[in-house]
């Protein structure tokens, strides 16, 4: 089997550097977090607790049961509705992640890879919350969305998939609108500065 | 208007959508005499002035389908729950 190339779903569309506004520190850092493991997982039918005590066993994390994360070695779960989470992985890169998962946990859940569907994008600094009240109707305040929590939601209009992982927000949406996302933050962005990094 | 989804939180409308009557039954049999069942079941519903059970999809949010009760005077949400029972 010939294997695909991997690819940036903001290649020829965002360049590193500064945008909007240009002196003082940028309000906001965007990157994209590339070669990640992304996947889907559905628990069956009746086997939820057997998916729990799995995934537990397996990967060291307890699967939260409404909104939020839970963080085992080298891979992140979030809710992302009932009986229904959201896998990420730096160790697991690309469809390893859905292919280790569908594995240990036969039977239990249905997996589907998502690491080529979506993109991750990274925002951090003093300004991420201002920017994002721009285009999500979610309280982002940290005393009620902590590090961890997560809400699938729409931003600009666009679905979007976010979590706080300490002091940074991620944001997983469907690559296709990877272009719409960008102009959207390069718009709402602009009055405090954004720097755009790349991560790989 | 704003809907409290049981996995969300409270959400705004735009993320949910209308998927009708919830307390038509729809009938278990195909027998040429549960034909009006059908009939009420595929087009005839009540207008209530007060509250009513409807589902809601969140399309936006958890794709959860959600019986939620509404008064149809006032648009006041009395109760939000999972359509699917036991989850
Ligand atoms: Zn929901």
């Amino acid at each position: 089997m010939s294997s695909l190339k991997s690819m940036s779903a903001l290649h020829g569309i965002v360049s590193p550097g500064r945008y909007g506004k240009q002196d003082g520190e940028p309000g906001v850092v965007a990157s994209e977090r590339r070669d990640i493991g992304l996947a889907t997982i559905a628990a069956r039918k009746g086997h939820e607790a057997d998916l729990t005590a799995a995934v537990k066993a397996a990967y060291g994390a307890v699967l939260p049961s409404g909104p939020g994360s839970a963080v085992g070695p080298g891979v992140r779960f979030i809710g992302i509705g009932p009986g229904q989470w959201f896998a990420v992985s730096e160790t697991l890169a690309n469809e390893a992640l859905a292919d280790d998962l569908a594995e240990r946990l036969k039977g239990l859940a249905s997996v589907a890879d998502h690491s080529s569907g979506r993109a991750i994008i990274r925002l951090e600094g003093p300004e991420v919350r201002a920017v994002l009240a721009k285009g999500l109707a979610l309280d982002l305040d940290p005393r009620v969305f902590g590090d961890g929590a997560a809400a699938t939601s729409t931003i600009g209009h666009m679905g979007a998939l976010l979590w706080r992982d300490g002091e940074a927000y991620d944001i997983a949406l469907f690559r296709s609108v990877g272009g719409s996302f960008w102009g959207w933050l390069r718009s709402a962005a602009a009055a405090f500065g954004l720097e755009v990094v790349t991560t790989s | 208007m704003r809907i409290t989804c049981p996995y969300c939180g409270e959400r705004a409308l735009d993320e949910f959508t209308y998927r009708g009557d919830a307390t038509v039954k729809r009938p278990d049999s195909l027998d040429e005499n549960t034909a009006e069942a059908w009939v009420d079941y595929v087009y005839l519903r009540d207008n209530p002035a007060g509250p009513h059970k409807e589902l809601w999809h969140h399309g936006a949010g958890c794709h959860a389908w959600l019986e939620v009760t509404r008064d149809t005077v006032t648009h006041e949400i009395l109760d939000v729950a999972f359509a699917r029972k036991g989850c």
